[in-house]
């Protein structure tokens, strides 16, 4: 389960690497979860999740003191909260509101539909029509989704986009064959062009290449989808 | 807060009714226009909302007619994001506490009704979710409460209690009347499970939301029986 370990965990990662957050981390292997980890930590056995406060413990030895918080979007809000002037969130209300809209967007068009696809149950159209949807939030030449400053909206889709780069370059995934490398041939052309300018540039930040394992996640990848739809 | 706010709503919409919720809990000044969704206006689609779907709220700009809206105003779609926004505009409403910890808690609550009510529930009435499954559902919900707290989290009115009281009302109108896309019977079967002791605790709380004034002004029951005779016509077997 090292490919989910690196998508949810890494959104996370990212913020925190972004907002210069000091953090300890613990990578869990989710196929033999520590007892400790459903007891003390999250009794629904998932990650990524977050302690915060308490005694400065190992993180292999928890304390009940600090506090506990799952879902990669709960988390994300929670380290904009904490860190106010870090940038994660902008301070304009309606800029906020742009940013959680933008990581709506993504968890609606993208997640869902790309999951979707790579299990060979999602059209390519709707794909299409789930990356066009982003792309219409984007502005010209930005490096950011929202405004001039990475934020969670950043962070969240980023994870996205690294799958995505592997599927249309290695045609991985339980559709036909072939149609990754479609994808890629139709996200090369112009229609797309701002969409892959932003992509390429989530994925050549530095915060991203130091959190991700590209060559684990395509062995990853490789393992799970084995069952091509004709 | 000198900007306009105008929410555009549908009386039988529990999306539209939560900004409603959170508008009367911050005592914030709007207007609320309902749009005709099953008409709907062209000015709606191109300037509003392309997906065409309410709510939807505008902010700043100037004063106009709700069927003329501006330019120059910022439209804010998506349940959720607009009660995040209001929580961001009336920051001492206790819409959101100060506190991070318990606005992650407040945001996590908001999250598993999402999961739990707004999927599982919901799809359970249109006839594509399992009985035992709702009861899980509403289980994990019931885990969140405290006992003997008045609301969601902490102890103030928050965007977690509004985002979930819409869904508790037609909860309650389904075990009532059964109607839905579930085999005969389910939703009364439903509501016995409700009055049972192993949900205690989640009924005391919804009866609680559903009985707040602010709940009861933006409430359209026969709007809502109505529609749902309509909309759920197909009774899985």
């Amino acid at each position: 389960m090292s490919e989910q370990l690196t998508l949810y965990l890494n959104k996370v990662l990212l913020a925190l690497v972004e907002a210069n957050i000091p953090y300890k981390s613990y990578q869990v292997d989710l196929l033999n979860k520590p007892e400790w980890f459903t007891s003390k930590v999250n009794p629904a056995g998932k990650v990524p999740v977050v302690t915060y406060g308490g005694p400065s413990v190992e993180p292999d030895d928890p304390s009940p003191l600090s506090v506990k918080i799952t879902e990669s979007i709960v988390i994300l809000e929670f380290l904009a909260d904490l860190y106010p002037d870090s940038g994660l969130l902008p301070k304009d209300p309606v800029l906020r509101a742009k940013v959680r809209f933008f990581i709506d967007a993504t968890s609606k068009h993208v997640k869902g539909k790309a999951q979707g696809f790579m299990r060979g149950s999602e059209s390519y159209d709707n794909i299409l029509k789930g990356y066009e949807f982003i792309q219409d939030l984007l502005e010209e030449g930005s490096d950011f989704a929202v405004g001039d400053h990475y934020t969670i909206a950043d962070a969240y889709i980023s994870m996205f986009l690294a799958s995505l780069k592997i599927v249309i370059e290695n045609d991985i995934g339980n559709f036909r064959v072939g149609m990754g490398y479609k994808l890629g041939e139709e996200l090369k052309g112009p229609k797309f062009a701002k969409f892959m300018t932003y992509v390429q540039r989530v994925l050549d930040r530095p915060s991203f290449k130091q959190s991700y394992d590209e060559e684990s996640t395509i062995a990853y990848f490789k393992t799970s989808y084995t069952e091509r739809v004709q | 807060m000198s900007e306009q706010l105008t929410l555009y709503l549908h009386k039988v919409s529990p999306f539209s009714q939560k900004i409603q919720l959170a508008l009367a809990e911050a005592n914030a000044p709007y207007r609320a226009y309902q749009v005709n969704l099953r008409n709907k206006p062209e000015w709606f689609t191109s300037k509003l909302n392309p997906v065409g779907q309410v709510p939807v709220l505008t902010y700043g700009g100037p004063n106009v007619n709700p069927e003329d809206p501006s330019s120059l105003s910022a439209k804010i779609v998506e349940s959720n994001v607009i009660l995040e926004f209001l929580a961001d505009l009336y920051p001492n409403s206790g819409l959101l506490p100060k506190d991070p910890v318990l606005r992650a808690k407040v945001r996590f609550f908001i999250d598993a009704t999402m999961k739990h009510v707004e999927g599982t529930y919901l799809a359970f009435v249109q006839g594509n979710e399992s009985f035992d499954n709702v009861l899980k559902a509403i289980e994990f919900i019931q885990e969140l409460l405290e006992e003997g707290r008045n609301f969601a989290v902490g102890d103030h009115y928050t965007i977690a209690d509004a985002c979930i009281s819409p869904h508790l009302a037609r909860l309650k109108i389904v075990t009532e009347t059964d109607i839905g896309n579930f085999p005969a019977g389910m939703g009364y079967r439903l509501g016995e499970e409700l009055e049972g002791p192993r949900f205690a605790k989640f009924k005391k709380y919804a009866q609680r939301m559903l009985d707040r004034p602010g709940f009861q002004q933006t409430h359209d029951e026969e709007a809502i029986i109505g529609y749902f005779k309509r909309r759920f016509t197909n009774r899985i077997q």
